[in-house]
């Protein structure tokens, strides 16, 4: 006996499965969606921010271009308050060939993407960092978009529609009928408990891990591309325009202000396993140079934190090995493994980026109603999920004017991201986690120049207290933190930021004594 | 431009110890910091060795098997125990009597940490001492629901872990009529006799034969001794503090300490100033170049006692290119990994290759080829203080040694050191 029934498993919490969770409970499937980890855990939540214009495609990548532009107007239409309209520019630096832009500017055309050129005393007065030797200016419509909040978003719409979403849920196999897809084995991570689920239908929309799962039903060959790029947070924002390289897509060509940090990426690497992506120092010097050419005296700011993303691009096995991983198209393909394996009632999404994936829900979820021979039309581009009435367009300065409206009702836990108490244990009982990386997640706790150092041992208190956990839970909450918080920083710990991660030293080895925390339980008083 | 007979940079332990022992010595001193220095970050206990690697009872006798290479290697124990009873002298003597200090090299107490972890420390205040949890009586900790940087649930469970029965309280008094004030804030409540009897009001029925109780580091800061006596007379039960995240109650306190002994005894110090370099003849420095808001100055000197800190306070720096500078000076830095090698392992309590980076001196706290400049506190290389539970025993020493050896030489000034 199953322990869980639906017409449609859905795996994958980022972007791309909880967007197609959104689009199919919209359409009246009964989803359950699952992922082996939080929501926005694998790529979604390590990406630089930037919701494409399509501009960086337009030129060598124009179908990918076209779905940019349609996708990002829709997007800022449906979930505005998960959007910061910064407006972009792209930019020839000194380094690059201006005779690009004539080549750029007509490709835009060709796209139907409103881009202008500007004058270049223009655009340094509108960001007066930027680098003071750039020769032409462009404008485009590219914005900031939150990837939690998308991801929280479509996955809290999913669920105002009747879906069941799982996270830490981990599709450990899947069940085959004859030449049918059936539903799947799931983990439950945190309790370590087995359970089957019966799907009519599945998708999978694991992005990066795809071929893993397609593996499981038995069908070899369908090779994502793990593309691992590195993203910098610099601790403020040192523009506030979307700021790209008017050339050739390559590495370190985006700025990108998102909240109150800015990020530089991004490289772009052939990973052998999406889930081993080490930061190299070559890759951050690089970055850091990169930066310098965008923005003078970007080497001077401080860095907060790095990460690698992984892309999940799609290579048939019948086309060749791919060289650069930059040369594979950023658009999306629904693989069909009835026409392509025989296989009845699995679809795998490949490719796709964040900017398009609304219609990479739309288009596997429209292959699915054909393959059910039902016609149900997508809503998604009128529809929007439900909107978190706390939440409203992110404006740098609104969250500090609000709290201060409170400042001596309630107590401010994290000062960097300016999260109450309230909030915080709100959030905790909400989510019912364990895991002080999942509310990290949740409200960006621990994410600003301070990286927990301060929140951390309170939010650990009053974890401790709200989540009714022993101390050898939140001992081991705040260790796992503090673990994951050191993975993103100590590749580029230099200049404020490695003395802010002395000072944190102080608090936690030397204050705290974190790590002689004993572990085991305890003793009734 | 003035001139005295030893500047030091660096307001921490380390540069108000040695200041204060030069002063007291004759010496005509000057201390010019940026701001003031990491007590306010640190607990207040003089953590000498805690852990070597593995945990220290006696930290006289573990000391003495450090090497060369370490800061407690170049002085020796002697000096060490030296600084330790010159503190509980000055502590004992000083503006914020009858508050004193304990304990020595013989033993290291084991004090609870906020999240309850048992912490080594060699010399402790008074108001801490309580705490030592080599005993098992029980523990109530108490805590204020105002206070967010203190939770008395989350230690007392840790205890019970380790062996200490113990139980939590939170009370609801709320100092400045205010849901959010930090440890200065408790502290300057408990100045106050109303508000320690509204305390003791609140916990006297509920209080368990044998049990002590803890408080978070703010009881006072003004008066301590008087707020954690009264306490304990209210309570009729032992009281002890257990520290804080910062702003540390006890840090500040020995700062005031320290920086009032320093003026009794003829020292100076100036505030805001940043040391940017030096004008060097031969081997000495004869005047510091320094920063004063917009105004560049210079001050004249025989001796310097550079007391800046690591890379925490801003005495050592590391650039985006891997290369780091000791930041007053301009002295090299030993021990950093070259770019393209490891700094930092991938594990957050790992030993990192950078962590023992700073300063190399001899044993006269001098680096090679500087005659009047001595090193003292985190800036110098070869330690791991948050690792070993160090640090406030290093800066103590060094800075206590430093003072001592610059007084011999000032008294024979054709003589650099000794």
């Amino acid at each position: 006996m199953p322990n869980l029934q639906a017409e449609v498993l859905v795996i994958g919490g980022g972007a791309t499965g909880t967007g197609v969770a959104w689009d199919a409970a919209l359409r009246g499937f009964d989803v359950v969606l699952v992922d082996r980890a939080d929501l926005a855990e694998g790529t979604s939540g390590r990406f630089h921010g930037l919701l494409h214009s399509g501009g960086r495609y337009v030129v060598k990548d124009p179908v990918a271009a076209a779905e940019c532009v349609a996708e990002n107007a829709i997007l800022r239409r449906v979930i505005p308050d998960c959007i910061e309209d910064t407006g972009g520019l792209f930019v020839t630096t000194p380094d690059d060939d201006p005779a690009y832009g004539d080549r750029f500017l007509a490709a835009c055309q060709d796209c139907e993407l409103p881009a202008e050129e500007i004058e270049v005393s223009e655009a340094l007065g509108r960001e007066p960092r930027l680098n003071p030797g750039i020769r032409r200016a462009f404008t485009v419509p590219d914005a900031s978009i939150d990837a939690w909040k998308t991801v929280w978003a479509l996955a809290r719409g999913a669920s105002a529609h009747g879906a069941r979403v799982l996270p830490y849920h981990r599709v450990i196999d899947l069940h085959r009928d004859g030449d049918a897809v059936t539903g799947a084995r799931l983990r439950n991570e945190l309790t370590g408990e087995e359970l089957d689920i019966e799907a009519g239908f599945t998708l999978n929309a694991s992005g990066a891990w795809a071929a893993q799962i397609a593996r499981m039903a038995g069908i070899e060959g369908v090779d994502v591309v793990p593309g691992k790029g590195i993203m910098i947070a610099m601790n403020h924002r040192l523009v506030n325009t979307v700021i790209n390289r008017c050339t050739m897509p390559a590495d370190g060509d985006i700025l990108v202000p998102i909240r109150t940090v800015s990020v530089i990426g991004t490289t772009d690497i052939r990973a052998a396993d999406p889930d081993e992506l080490p930061v190299t120092q070559d890759e951050v010097d690089q970055m850091l140079d990169d930066g310098e050419r965008l923005v003078p005296g970007f080497r001077e700011a401080r860095a907060l934190r790095v990460w690698a993303g992984v892309r999940p691009l799609f290579q048939d096995a019948r086309v060749g090995e791919v060289k650069d991983t930059r040369d594979v198209s950023r658009t999306h393909a629904v693989v069909d493994h009835l026409a392509r394996d025989g296989v009845e009632g699995l679809l795998t999404m490949s490719g796709g980026k964040l900017t398009t994936l609304r219609l990479m829900a739309q288009d596997i979820v429209d292959a699915m109603c054909a393959q059910l021979e039902t016609d149900r039309p997508c809503r998604t581009a009128e529809v929007s999920p439900p909107i978190d009435e706390n939440e409203e367009p992110y404006r740098l300065g609104a969250r500090l004017r609000r709290r201060e409206e409170t400042l001596q009702e309630e107590q401010l836990i994290c000062e960097c991201e300016l999260i109450g108490r309230r909030k915080l244990e709100e959030a905790m009982r909400r989510r019912g986690t364990a895991n002080l990386d999942d509310i990290r997640r949740t409200l960006r706790l621990g994410m600003g120049p301070c990286q927990g150092g301060f929140c951390i041992y309170r939010a650990t208190g009053i974890l401790h207290g709200v989540g009714d956990l022993d101390g050898a839970e939140a001992g081991a909450s705040l260790r796992n933190f503090l673990q994951e918080r050191w993975k993103g920083v100590w590749p580029i710990l230099y200049g404020d930021q490695l003395r802010q991660a002395r000072l944190d030293d102080w608090i936690f080895q030397g204050l705290l004594d974190v790590e002689h925390l004993p572990d085991g339980e305890a003793r009734p008083a | 431009m003035s001139h005295h007979d030893v500047v030091v940079i660096g307001a921490g332990l380390a540069g108000l110890t040695a200041a204060v022992r030069l002063a007291e010595g004759g010496a005509r001193v000057l201390v010019l910091a940026k701001g003031v220095g990491a007590t306010h970050l640190s607990a207040g206990t003089i953590d000498v060795l805690g852990y070597a690697p593995e945990r220290v009872e006696n930290p006289g006798e573990a000391l003495s098997r450090l090497g060369d290479g370490h800061p407690y290697g170049l002085v020796g124990t002697g000096a060490v125990a030296a600084s330790l009873e010159w503190l509980k002298a000055r502590v004992a003597a000083g503006s914020l009597a009858p508050y004193a200090y304990e304990g020595g090299l013989e033993e290291n107490l084991l004090l609870p940490t906020a999240l309850g972890v048992p912490r080594p420390s060699a010399v402790v205040p008074e108001t801490m001492a309580g705490g030592d949890l080599r005993r098992r009586a029980p523990v109530l900790v108490v805590g204020f629901r105002a206070f967010k940087d203190f939770h008395p649930a989350l230690l007392a469970d840790t205890l019970r872990r380790t062996g200490t029965p113990a139980r939590a309280a939170e009370l609801d008094l709320v100092p400045e009529g205010r849901a959010d004030v930090n440890s200065l804030g408790f502290a300057r409540a408990f100045d106050d006799p109303s508000f320690r009897a509204e305390v003791g009001a609140q916990l006297i029925g509920r209080l368990r034969a044998d049990e002590r109780v803890a408080f978070p580091a703010v009881l006072g800061i003004a008066d301590p001794h008087g707020a954690w006596s009264e306490l304990e007379r209210r309570l009729a039960h032992p009281v002890f503090e257990v520290p804080t995240l910062p702003p540390s109650v006890p840090g500040m306190r020995l700062f005031a300490i320290l920086r009032e002994a320093l003026r009794r005894a003829g020292g100076r110090m100036i505030l805001n100033s940043v040391v940017t370099g030096a004008e060097r003849e031969g081997g000495r420095v004869g005047a510091l170049r320094v920063r004063v808001g917009l105004r560049e100055e210079r001050r004249g000197c025989d001796w310097v006692v550079l007391a800046t800190g690591g890379f925490a306070s801003g005495g050592l720096e590391l650039d985006s290119r891997w290369t780091a500078r000791e930041t007053a000076l301009g002295l090299p830095v030993a021990g950093v990994p070259a770019p393209g090698e490891e700094r930092f392992r991938a594990g957050y309590f790992e030993e990192h290759p950078i962590a023992r980076a700073g300063v190399a001196v001899g044993s006269d706290l001098r680096p090679e080829g500087h005659e009047n400049v001595l090193v003292a506190g985190a800036t110098l290389a070869g330690a791991e203080p948050w690792r070993e539970k160090s640090g406030d025993g290093i800066s103590l020493a060094t800075g206590h040694r430093a003072a001592e050896l610059v007084l011999d030489g000032v008294r024979q000034p054709a003589a650099a050191g000794s």
